[in-house]
């Protein structure tokens, strides 16, 4: 009898584990703690963007950026010379392009590129991964948690991700960007982990290659990333020539 | 045990030091100093452009407009500078932008200084901004032509991205962010006054004009709505707006309504006469952006103030008509030909349909920075064209170079067909700093 109380109870406990390993493996929650710890939702950043093809040739662009809520970012160039005031903003699926010289913003749209190579607009206006993506499956390593992302709507860049994440730190190692045929566009680094100030430890660079270009590399870089309020109407059209005030 | 300790231990630190090594040899730094901000700050470009011209010998324009019109080609070599410069002090910041140019070519030297901007900006808040002094502004959201752009200088299609000279103003613009349907309102205020020394080249002198621009960020539309109103030009009133129909596709217009739009126009006989009446400008256009990274930009304008197609064919059998006068009997209608050139038949796009196309490709067979692309202008109504097919490299840093060459072609009598060249070869190099 006491043999099948014990049964019953060690099957009750093994469904037990099973849900709460299942609770900790809620894709969803993870995808939002892996974004809690890449930043704050309110920031201001700096990050330096290479271009390197594959004869070595290297082209540098810097970039300001300001972020506040889920779904407002303004990126400035600050150099090189030929891009500078340069200034990109995104709001929700809309994102525009200044140029001081054409004085007036135009749409662009998130797969286009402004400074050429494989990083595109989206990766340089990305917004939180749990908000442009759901959770479709997890699955646990020995070391790290594998995600199969899906985008939440037709206007995000990529339609499927698979995330890497580390066990231990819960932050992104790597993540391969799909298009909705299944082919993988590119494929994303981070490394060098850093320790940013604030509590907020989290890679310091992004290195991304890409099979639709063999042999060319792109890095971001990342610096002085900490948190920050701004107010809502900084992210608006009128604003961007003067992001550069914020600084 | 010792040996193999020591041994794991000096591989364990070449493991840990490998990254920076790799990050050393690499050369990925990111110094803070690339990143400090300066209060003064001071850009440009200096530009030497290299042009080759094939004239069209007998055309109304190259008769009206060249010295010497028998000429065959013509060269120009072409240097320039653009200065940009601002300093900030707290919340006020002052802005410059100043250009100069210097030509030589077939026909003589010519150089050109000017300050396209230089005003004073104060943001007391991020929602308020108020700025007094020359401003340059480029209102509207069609590529090639802007009929909302009631306070901007005419841009030049083949160049749309080019700066252009402003207008002395003061410029007040309230901002406020709203969540909703309604993401952002925002108000630009311009006052704009004509007199002797200030902005005379924008109409009829001792009046203050007032622009107004309301814009708003709608179920992710862009809307401006725009007004002139005051006595140095017609009243106008105007609607454009811009939105994604999908993420690779933008569609964008204007509407434009001129109360009296005043027009210089030649009658049967010869004579002219200033007709007042009310006109109505629209365009229409797209921005595709397929998945072989072509881009495609498309515009529909109609513009309700230019001339007919007979109106056009009038004014160019007149000048044919002056260039076939016997010179000692006077040359009454090549002035009068020359005169109206100058008051609204030789600007540039004077007729009634155009079509604007440009097709770039974005970095083919993975040559980074390079983008080839093709233009055209099409006047509707005669038909005639100009098509521009050109490559950009901006590969080297702070190095831009444009090949452009240039075919312009028509009937007789058409606008194209009428422009002084024929065709033009182009090179251009700018250096950034």
């Amino acid at each position: 009898m006491l043999h099948i109380i014990h049964k019953i109870t060690g099957s009750f406990l093994f469904l037990l584990f099973l849900t709460g390993t299942a609770l900790a493996l809620d894709g969803n929650e993870l995808l939002r703690q892996v974004d809690a710890r890449m930043q704050p939702q309110s920031y201001e950043m700096y990050r330096k963007l290479i271009n390197i093809e594959p004869d070595g040739k290297k082209k540098e662009f810097v970039l300001y950026t300001v972020k506040t809520g889920q779904d407002k970012m303004v990126a400035l160039f600050i150099s090189p010379a030929s891009e500078e005031g340069r200034a990109t903003l995104r709001l929700g699926d809309n994102m525009w392009l200044y140029i001081p010289n054409v004085g007036k913003p135009i749409r662009i749209t998130s797969l286009q590129s402004v400074i050429g190579g494989i990083f595109n607009n989206s990766d340089i206006l990305r917004l939180d991964y749990h908000v442009e993506y759901d959770a479709e499956s997890i699955t646990e390593q020995e070391t790290t948690y594998q995600l199969e992302l899906k985008a939440k709507s037709s206007s995000v860049a990529y339609d499927h991700l698979k995330m890497e994440v580390d066990k231990k730190t819960l932050l992104p190692t790597t993540i391969e960007c799909y298009a909705v045929s299944g082919m993988l566009i590119k494929s994303l680094h981070y490394s060098k982990t850093q320790d940013f100030g604030d509590g907020l430890i989290r890679p310091s660079v992004l290195e991304t290659d890409s099979p639709l270009h063999k042999g060319y590399r792109s890095l971001m870089l990342f610096a002085k990333l900490q948190k920050k309020e701004f107010a809502d109407e900084v992210f608006t059209l009128n604003f961007l020539p003067k992001v550069n005030e914020l600084r | 045990m010792k040996k193999g300790l020591s041994t794991s231990l000096f591989l364990s630190c070449i493991m840990m030091l490998l990254p920076s090594l790799l990050w050393a040899q690499d050369e990925f730094s990111f110094d803070l100093e690339e990143i400090e901000k300066k209060a003064l700050q001071v850009g440009g470009y200096l530009e030497l452009r290299g042009d080759h011209l094939n004239i069209n010998q007998d055309s109304v324009f190259s008769n009206l407009n060249l010295a010497a019109p028998e000429m065959s080609t013509m060269d120009l070599i072409r240097g320039s500078i653009q200065l940009d410069g601002s300093y900030e002090y707290g919340i006020s910041s002052l802005n410059l932008r100043l250009r100069a140019a210097a030509q030589q070519d077939t026909i003589g030297w010519t150089d050109i200084s000017d300050v396209y901007s230089a005003y004073l900006s104060v943001k007391p808040d991020p929602s308020l901004a108020l700025s007094i002094g020359k401003k340059s502004y480029k209102w509207g959201k069609g590529y090639a032509w802007n009929p909302v752009g009631f306070i901007n200088r005419h841009k030049d299609p083949n160049d749309p991205e080019e700066a252009l000279e402003g207008y002395v103003t003061q410029e007040s613009d309230f901002n406020k962010s709203y969540q909703g349907l309604l993401q952002t309102a925002d108000l630009t205020l311009v006052v704009l006054p004509v007199w002797e020394d200030i902005n005379n080249d924008f109409g009829e002198r001792d009046n203050v004009n007032l622009a107004a621009k309301l814009y708003l960020l709608y179920m992710d539309t862009d809307i401006d709505l725009i007004v002139l109103t005051g006595n140095s030009r017609s009243n106008k009133i105007g609607l454009d707006f811009s939105t994604n129909l999908a993420p690779h596709f933008e569609l964008h217009g204007e509407a434009a309504y001129i109360q009296d739009h005043k027009k210089i126009v030649l009658l049967e006989d010869n004579s002219t006469s200033v007709r007042e009446q009310e006109a109505f400008s629209t365009l229409l256009g797209i921005r595709y952006l397929a998945e072989n990274d072509i881009t495609s930009i498309i515009e529909y304008y109609y513009n309700g103030g230019g001339y007919s197609e007979k109106e056009m064919i009038r004014f160019y059998q007149m000048a044919e008509a002056g260039f076939a006068q016997e010179p000692t009997l006077g040359s009454n209608l090549l002035d009068r030909a020359r005169e109206l050139s100058i008051k609204g038949y030789g600007r540039p796009q004077p007729g009634r349909q155009y079509l604007y196309a440009k097709f770039t490709q974005k970095e083919p067979f993975d040559i980074l920075y390079f983008t080839p692309g093709i233009t055209t202008i099409v006047n509707l109504d005669d038909q005639s064209y100009s098509i521009s097919p050109e490559t950009v490299y901006t590969g080297l840093t702070n190095w831009e170079f444009r090949l452009r060459f240039s075919l312009i072609n028509g009937g007789e009598f058409t606008e194209f067909g009428e422009k002084v060249n024929s065709n033009k070869l182009e090179l251009r190099v700018r250096y950034f700093f």
